[in-house]
């Protein structure tokens, strides 16, 4: 019906006045769970649409469907009156579809600067140079950090404002802002408001979701309302009291829907806290009666999830807290309380396990006799809790994911009772749970309390705390700033508590990275930094040596060291890109071995120049292969990154003992000296490595195809945000890095002069070693070609040295184990430094 | 409002088994079925008595080693150190008694103390300093093949002939290293799957952060996955001295693969969670007899290694599969 009247509004409209953008009967769900349902909306050009709805009402939902993030179940989009047929990042970009995430798309591992450039079209940034055009684009927003600075130092506010000046640099036709202020303070959010009204007067679309009436009133034209998927109800901004969005909104009266309150006022305190500080929570104090529920409030951010882990014992804080009359140590705080946390997803349940393991681990002591748990009773007392808060699960071994968000947090519930606790803290209990749940949840909590447990909840949702609680703190910048009790326990004072006393979060101060210029701190912060040390240490060891052995620094032995580190180092430069995705390439040893071995039966001294050229291409050949095959077997059929290339690994090995089962075909010597050419005590193939590497390093920091292979290692699900087409850039990598491992190959070839299937297999654990030495992580996202490089010549120099200081080969491991152990323990120390 | 009915309906079903047959059991046992048959059709030399007595004590080593890969996965850890950890309790088993038998009982407590500091050691680089563990296991490696050479030179020994009767002998037909791996995969098992121990560490291995917030000791949880897997490395490396007349000192390196291999094939997700300890036995089982059996029909070692790397494909693949739709039904 509804689809019937637009389309007959959108065939009798001039084409000067389409929509900039309409979706049509969109729905989406997520696990059968309907998420959007036959939703439709236009949206004008120079007019704020506000979208406004609870948490879970599917805004973000269709947010995401608009920005292509996800494709709709059914329904259609259009824009400027075309219909779009299939939604990406990349094509709403080029649209002029510009969308600030709630969660910025912001990569931690690159720099401000790279995180603009990766992001937005080049031609932003000819005029005048990269950074100005950067630090231009963050005063429009007035935020003000060095553009070279690493992004992960950026608090939460100016991410988001860093998200907002990448979307308003592209001058977007349609601009999308999800609660973009819900962590910025009141300048900011001024500031954002009057860009606001300049992109509109210019006739940008701006889409805006809320959830706060004030700035619906302030800066919309148009709202539209959702609630558990669907449009509730649509006009402009003028035509609607508040009082109707908010039936609209909620649909739902309170007396039905929670369960009655604590008839008692007051009675024996159950629970108190006294006097609690700890990080992001200051001097909170409150107590919980007999059969009371207590509520935490606030504006988000402001300490709540802080204060909820002190209470669970989760972290060290100062204070007393009191449970019946009895101060509780740490640990028996820990013991005592049950925590139900906000994130369901990592934190309530171990994906992966069944329904009755998630709804049991924390209590298992209580089935258990002599540390052995009893199966029958385990199970016995699952099914009573289960029913007892009606948990419907196909069974007691079906996997927790394949329940519902509600039923998924009623085994959290389950698993919070039957440890049988002292106090019940449940932080954000009904995030992602269906209505229907929902009022469950509620009946339970209020049951628990009944039977004498107190119980805290922490809610973003100030009508649930009306709803529920009988007392509410209010905290703001982790102080209590108001405690609500009985009649005055209402949505009105909750908000009003919370945004009078502080509209908005203080904007942490900036630490000291941002404030403090100066190249030399953003050097030692950088992906590079460790070729320094490394650098030295390389020279000190030479020194060293070479005091104990003079032949250490004869022209032959440097000629030397440097030959043998330029296959690892090639090598090395393949495991580095793997790694900068976030993967790791188990196969590179065998492939160069391999590689070695399809020479032999080319690159010999009887055959002709073309069938030599015709061997160094079938190495690339394989090589390619060989990547693209660990790319695909990653990326389509699901395999982890190590145990695609460790069956790659193993079937690599075969085929080279396949080619030759015993080592044959000497490579021809013209060749290798031709390989092996020396300039000075320099050999020019390792010139052409350092050159190689500094290329690759300029590629990795200068170029978008650099900052996409590092956007997908620091947060794949922001590269695609950005843009990036991840399957394609992942595949890509491993090419990338089995060419690498192809020239290292090459190299290795000249080494060994012969076909033989037993080597090259070290160079997996030496390669991962040398990409450690140079600083790279293995965690994804940085790293650094030339740091790798100086590792494969440090770790040649030191087997070598072992040799020459005529120790036994006890030392040579030895030190290999104790370089890395160091070198992982030093940078790791570092990066923790960095990131607090 | 939908009230969900208040009685149990879903769980008053009689649960059956205490334990459900997990799936990965039943494909990696079918599999072993359908391998065993194809032997007795083709190669029933590689069934013979002679041969499997001749084959098993190397299945059971897999099968040990594989248990100790089994519980750092389950951590999702990845284990590099086994080779270093394999090496040295076989050095330290021959070298350090020099054939004499009154000192192989200290030469075993010798192992296991290497076995428990090279355990502590990558549990506190992974669980206390944070450390991948592939970097964490690469160096202690290092450092163990340095042991290695301290104690042996590099050089073979021979092994004690008390050692060769324990490990390499036969009770009532069977080889004993078979004894050894059960017993070690019934002590797994058990504990992983009946203590309270065993549960809590599988719920780490699902998801530490679910663990830290239930109130859990995630970190010595993970400890004890290093430090047991290198007692299970230990038990191995002595049964190798046992076994073998002259151990080698680079005797851990053939290991390592195989060890991941039947891991993963006995169906445990390298993304760490639930272990399968059976499963993982009956496939170093599996992929031994596999190799026996092309020995057997004269495949040269090449397509040995080959028809090994594609069966490891074809397990990741089968189990990968079965996730991305598990996955998929649950997520959209």
């Amino acid at each position: 019906m509804a689809d019937a009247a637009i389309d007959k509004v959108e065939r009798t409209r001039a084409a000067g006045d389409e929509p900039a953008l309409r979706v049509t009967g969109v729905s989406k769900s997520f696990s059968g769970v309907p998420a959007l349902r036959d939703v439709s909306v236009e949206f004008n050009p120079g007019e704020v649409h506000a979208i406004l709805g609870e948490n879970g009402a599917g805004k973000s939902t269709l947010i995401n469907i608009i920005s292509g993030t996800f494709p709709p179940s059914e329904g259609e989009i259009w824009f400027e009156g075309r219909k779009i047929e299939e939604m990406t990042p990349a094509l709403a970009s080029s649209l002029g579809i510009a969308t600030c995430f709630q969660h910025p798309a912001i990569l931690d591992d690159l720099s401000v600067l790279e995180n603009l450039r990766v992001a937005l079209p080049a031609a932003l940034f000819s005029r005048p140079s990269p950074p100005e055009a950067a630090r231009r684009m963050l005063a429009g927003v007035g935020l003000e950090v060095p553009p070279r600075m690493r992004a992960g130092g950026l608090s939460v506010a100016q991410k988001h404002l860093l998200e907002i000046a990448k979307a308003l640099a592209l001058k977007p036709k349609i601009l999308i802002l999800d609660e973009p202020t819900a962590s910025l303070d009141q300048d900011a959010t001024d500031m954002l408001f009057a860009r606001i009204q300049d992109l509109v007067k210019s006739g940008t679309a701006v889409i805006y979701i809320t959830h706060r009436l004030a700035e619906l009133r302030r800066i919309a034209d148009h709202v539209t309302v959702l609630r558990d998927g669907r449009v509730r109800g649509s006009a402009p901004v003028g035509d609607i009291g508040d009082a109707d969005l908010v039936n609209l909104i909620v649909g739902r009266t309170l007396e039905s829907a929670f369960p009655p309150k604590s008839p008692r006022d007051g009675g024996d305190i159950a629970f108190s806290a006294t006097g609690l500080t700890a990080r992001g929570v200051t001097n909170v104090s409150f107590d919980v009666a007999r059969g009371q529920i207590v509520g935490i409030a606030g504006v988000a951010g402001n300490g709540q999830s802080e204060l909820m882990r002190v209470l669970a014992g989760l972290h060290p804080a100062t204070g007393a807290v009191t449970l019946h009359g009895r101060q509780l140590s740490p640990s028996e705080l820990l013991h005592e309380a049950a925590f139900m946390p906000s994130d369901r997803h990592t934190e309530g349940v171990a994906s992966g396990l069944t329904v009755r393991e998630n709804a049991t681990f924390s209590a298992l002591e209580r089935f258990a006799t002599g540390g052995i748990v009893d199966g029958r009773k385990e199970a016995d007392q699952v099914k009573a809790i289960f029913g007892e808060l009606a948990v419907k699960a196909p069974g007691l071994e079906a996997p927790i994911l394949s329940l519902s968000g509600g039923n998924q947090q009623k085994v959290v519930m389950s698993r919070a009772l039957l440890s049988e606790p002292g106090l019940i803290i449940a932080d954000e209990p009904t995030q992602g749970v269906d209505v229907g749940a929902r009022f469950e949840i509620y009946r339970i909590l209020r049951d628990v309390s009944e039977a004498g447990t107190p119980v805290v909840v922490n809610s973003s949702d100030a009508v649930e705390l009306e709803g529920l609680c009988d007392k509410v703190i209010v905290l703001s910048r982790g102080h209590a700033v108001e405690t609500l009790t009985g009649k005055d326990v209402t949505e009105a004072r909750i908000v009003e508590a919370a945004v009078r006393a502080e509209t908005h979060v203080r904007e942490s101060p900036p630490n000291a990275t941002a404030s403090r210029p100066g190249g030399l701190r953003h050097f030692v912060q950088s992906d590079n930094a460790p070729a320094v040390p490394l650098a030295l240490v390389t020279i000190l060891l030479g020194l060293y040596v070479y005091s104990q052995n003079d032949n250490f620094l004869s022209a032959y032995n440097i000629y030397n060291i440097f030959l043998l580190a330029t296959a690892l180092g090639f090598i090395a430069m393949g495991q580095t890109v793997a790694l900068l995705m976030g993967g790791i390439d188990l196969s590179v040893g065998p492939l160069a071995g391999f590689l070695v071995v399809v020479a032999s039966f080319f690159v010999n001294e009887d055959k002709s120049a073309l069938v030599i050229a015709i061997g160094f291409l079938l190495m690339f050949g394989g090589a390619f292969v060989t990547g693209a095959v660990n790319g695909i077997l990653i990326r389509y059929a699901n395999f982890t990154p190590i145990a695609a290339t460790l069956a790659m690994y193993i079937a690599i090995q075969g085929f080279s003992f396949l080619l030759r089962d015993n080592p044959d075909g000497y490579i021809s010597y013209p060749v290798t000296d031709w390989i092996n050419w020396q300039w000075g005590p320099f050999p020019v193939a390792f010139l052409v490595l350092v050159a190689t590497a500094i290329v690759a390093e300029y590629v990795l920091r200068r170029t978008k195809a650099g900052w996409r292979l590092r956007a997908i290692g620091s947060d794949e699900d922001s590269a695609r945000r950005i843009g990036t087409r991840v399957d394609l850039a992942f595949i890509g990598g491993y090419v990338t890095c089995s060419l690498f491992t192809a020239l290292g190959a090459i190299m290795l070839m000249t080494q060994i002069g012969v076909g033989d299937p037993r080597q090259g297999v070290n160079y997996t654990l030496a390669s991962i070693t040398a990409v450690v030495l140079g600083g790279t992580s293995l965690s994804g996202g940085r790293g650094t070609f030339i740091g790798s490089v100086l590792g494969a010549v440090l770790l040649t120099e030191v087997l070598a040295a072992v040799t020459f200081l005529g120790l036994t080969q006890t030392y040579q491991y030895l030190f290999q184990g104790l370089l890395i152990l160091v070198a992982a323990l030093i940078y790791s120390a570092v990066r923790r430094r960095a990131a607090h | 409002m939908n009230a969900p009915p208040l009685t149990p309906t879903a769980f008053s079903r009689p649960a059956g088994l205490p334990m459900p047959l997990a799936r990965s059991f039943v494909t990696v046992v079918l599999s072993t079925i359908v391998l065993i048959a194809v032997c007795a059709v083709f190669a029933p030399s590689s069934l013979s008595w002679g041969a499997l007595s001749g084959s098993l004590p190397f299945a059971a080593i897999i099968a040990i080693v594989g248990l100790g890969q089994l519980l750092v996965v389950q951590q999702g850890g990845f284990d590099l150190s086994l080779p270093g950890a394999v090496s040295l309790s076989v050095v330290v088993a021959t070298h350090y008694p020099q054939q004499d038998d009154a000192l192989l009982f200290q030469a075993v407590l010798v192992a296991i103390a290497f076995a428990l500091a090279a355990g502590v050691l990558n549990g506190l680089l992974f669980s206390v300093f944070r450390l991948n563990a592939i970097i964490a296991t690469i160096g202690t490696n290092a450092l163990l093949y340095g042991a290695v050479f301290a104690v042996s030179g590099g050089v073979p020994s021979i092994t004690t002939e008390l050692l060769a009767e324990i490990a390499g002998g036969e009770t009532f037909g069977v080889p004993n290293s078979v004894y050894f791996a059960l017993a070690a995969m019934a002590v797994v098992s058990f504990v992983l799957k009946k203590t309270v121990v065993g549960r809590r560490y599988e719920v780490i291995g699902a998801s530490p952060s679910a663990g830290r917030a239930a109130g859990l000791s995630v970190r010595t949880h993970q400890m004890m996955a290093y430090v047991f897997a290198q007692l299970l490395y230990c038990m191995a490396g002595i049964l190798i001295g046992g076994i073998t007349r002259e151990p080698t000192a680079f005797q851990g390196d053939s290991l390592l693969l195989p060890s991941v291999a039947v891991v993963v094939l006995g169906g445990t997700s390298l993304l760490g969670g639930r272990g399968y300890p059976v499963s993982t036995v009956v496939a170093a089982f599996f992929l031994n007899q596999l190799s026996q059996f092309a020995l057997a029909v004269g495949v040269p070692y090449s397509a040995q290694t080959i028809i090994q790397a594609l069966a490891l494909g074809f397990g990741i693949g089968v189990y990968s599969l079965r996730w991305t739709l598990n996955v998929r039904k649950s997520t959209g």
